[in-house]
């Protein structure tokens, strides 16, 4: 029993949200019902994924193969379970129970009646799936296909706001969105012109034997699935549809879409880079150079853009494109350093930003204002919400004993061993950029008069959230010692694979 | 250049493949019509599916039924057909979810002009 459970538990952690997700509309007639329902699912996945990730740090046989319906590769769809997947299901774990804890409560607000909660409910748990699906799948068709999961949940995310800004927003993202995903499908199809296969290490080695007779279908594919990557992760100059999106969307959503969804683009586009083409293709091709460059004045336009946004989720929003410059530089310096400050600095982004949206959210649904200039007074009224922002705040900016620290300093260390002095300066300058447009809120809200109004803090669940998120901040940034480990062994697995 | 032309000829679906994707693509881009910027998504969708079903075919291969009385010499290659089929399923839930919206706009806006939505949104935030 124990043994089939541990054998297939990956495949458990991708199928239940989903199959959940299916079910839940159908035999879960009341909110309580539903919201037990994704409770325990959650539940579950935090304990699976700590399992898995505790059997990936001390067990020797990883990483492990597993065949889909039991047709070998290169038939049959394969999953690896290995350093990476371990990093990034138990990533989304973390940030997830507490989103579905903190929607308890704002759900009604924000989406509106009963059904249309159920609905969200439904779009929260596939995305869940279907990114634990991207960290494990080796199979390129299949990437395609949770990539569609992810986008199409997303969009639906954003669009369950009330009003009609939300609706328009859904759109434009829809549009961009499904535009990379056809240049990912197509990129996905010159792959598999060039070598006949869809496994992603067979499809490796057939590309190291054939890509010097067509080198331009190799440069088709990697410039296809980089505009592709690039637009799904609002890489800079393709990031025009995540401003609007992330925050129009209800504030557990844009939690999810702004910690998790692109983070799990970033780690497709990272296997591909890094299992299909490998080193010599890509120095070859110089696509380090594309990624740094690219990677850095995303940093710096992105920080900028942030510092101009009057409105409070506006301004987290465009912080995202600036983060997701660090997370392509770091792929761009490879070296082992750099790889790994992408990986941590992906997981300690996702538990800052998510906290950042949702205490956001808490801020705005109180007070009602979503200006920054308007909330003058309300860290001393809501102490839990501010407070845990502005810890979020002080560990985006890279305080050390803070999780954001420990990813910018290992992009620093690998920015260092690759000789780039300038993407070092760009990385601080970035911080510098970072406390620019953090700490004003911080200072607004803490020492300017308030207002005679009754903003509170909000209610237990939300709390608790708020509360879990800033523990796994200081946890992550106090206690690394895990993630680094798994960063670090995922980091050499992909710059061994070529 | 003859022999880039041969090329070009002898893999006309490829060819035809690009300029439709690049028909999809323009059309996205520069339509401000919600349904057109939907067409074009479909367009371009259609023509990453030719790239596939294309690299499948096999000049006079047959169809790939496997029958072990009279084996043929050349099957065509089922498997990008069979991935397209997926492909197509997506494609018409992303169409049929975008129209979705598209009702939404047009009841909250009364249009279906992205340029004409953007403006009325301009002028609320002007008040």
């Amino acid at each position: 029993m124990t043994a089939g459970l541990k054998t297939n538990l990956p495949v458990f952690i991708v199928v239940i949200p989903m199959f959940v997700a299916f079910m839940l509309p159908t035999f879960a007639r009341r909110i309580k019902w539903i919201e037990g329902t994704v409770a325990a699912v959650k539940l579950l996945g935090l304990a699976a994924a700590a399992w898995l990730a505790h059997m990936v740090l001390y067990e020797k046989d990883f990483p492990v193969k597993y065949i889909m319906g039991g047709w070998p590769a290169p038939w049959g769809i394969e999953l690896v379970i290995g350093n990476l997947a371990a990093l990034f299901i138990l990533t989304i774990a973390i940030v997830s129970l507490p989103v579905a804890l903190f929607a308890r409560d704002n759900l009604e607000k924000e989406v509106g009646p009963k059904q249309r909660i159920a609905r969200f409910y439904v779009l929260y748990l596939l995305l869940i799936g279907a990114l634990a699906g991207m960290a494990i799948t080796n199979d390129l068709f299949n990437v395609f296909v949770l990539v569609e999961v992810v986008t199409l949940s997303c969009c639906g995310l954003v669009s369950s706001r009330k009003g009609h800004g939300a609706a328009k927003a859904a759109f434009n993202y829809l549009i961009l969105a499904t535009l990379g995903s056809a240049l990912v499908l197509g990129g996905i199809g010159f792959i598999y012109i060039l070598t006949g296969h869809l496994n992603m290490e067979f499809a490796s080695a057939e590309l190291g034997r054939v890509w010097q007779s067509s080198p331009h279908t190799v440069w088709m594919a990697l410039s296809f699935l980089f505009v592709g990557f690039g637009v799904k992760a609002a890489l800079f100059p393709l990031h025009v549809w995540l401003p609007d999106a992330h925050s129009m969307a209800p504030s557990p959503a844009s939690a999810l879409l702004s910690g998790l969804a692109i983070k799990g683009y970033i780690i497709s586009f990272m296997k591909i880079l890094y299992v299909i083409f490998g080193h010599t293709l890509m120095q070859e091709y110089g696509i380090y150079r594309i990624l740094i460059l690219i990677g850095m004045v995303a940093i710096i336009i992105g920080s900028l853009s942030a510092l101009l946004q009057k409105r409070l989720k506006r301004r987290l929003a465009f912080s995202t494109v600036a983060q997701v410059g660090y997370l392509f530089l770091g792929l761009g310096l490879a070296n082992k350093e750099g790889l790994m400050g992408t990986l941590l600095y992906l997981v300690s982004h996702a538990v800052i930003k998510s906290l950042l949206f949702l205490a956001a959210g808490a801020v705005i649904s109180a007070t009602g204002k979503e200006n920054i200039r308007d909330l003058a007074g309300v860290g001393r009224k809501m102490p839990i919400a501010m407070g845990t922002f502005t810890i979020a705040s002080l560990s985006l900016i890279g305080l050390p004993l803070l999780s954001g620290f420990i990813g910018k300093w290992h992009l620093v260390l690998g920015s260092l061993g690759a000789g780039d002095i300038l993407s070092v300066a760009v990385i601080i300058i970035g911080s510098i950029l970072c406390a620019a447009y953090l700490l004003p809120i911080i200072r607004i809200a803490y020492f300017e008069p308030a207002p005679e109004a009754d903003w509170q803090d909000p209610g237990l669940p939300q709390k608790a959230a708020l509360i879990l998120l800033a523990a796994g901040v200081v946890l992550l940034g106090v206690l690394p010692g895990p993630f680094i480990e798994l960063a670090g062994r995922a980091a050499a697995e992909l710059l061994l694979i070529q | 250049m003859k022999e880039l032309l041969e090329k070009v000829v002898i893999n006309y679906p490829y060819l035809a493949a690009g300029i439709l994707f690049a028909i999809g693509v323009l059309t996205v881009l520069t339509r401000s019509n919600v349904f057109k910027k939907l067409i074009g998504i479909n367009i371009m969708e259609s023509s990453v599916f030719l790239l596939f079903v294309s690299a499948g075919n096999i000049k006079g291969g047959n169809v790939p039924i496997l029958d072990t009385a009279n084996p043929k010499p050349v099957y065509v290659n089922p498997l990008p057909s069979a991935l397209m089929l997926t492909g197509i399923v997506v494609s018409v839930s992303v169409t049929a979810f975008a129209l979705a919206l598209i009702i939404r706009l047009y009841n909250s806006y009364g249009t279906t002009d992205l340029r004409r939505i953007g403006e009325m949104d301009y002028e609320v935030k002007k008040k």
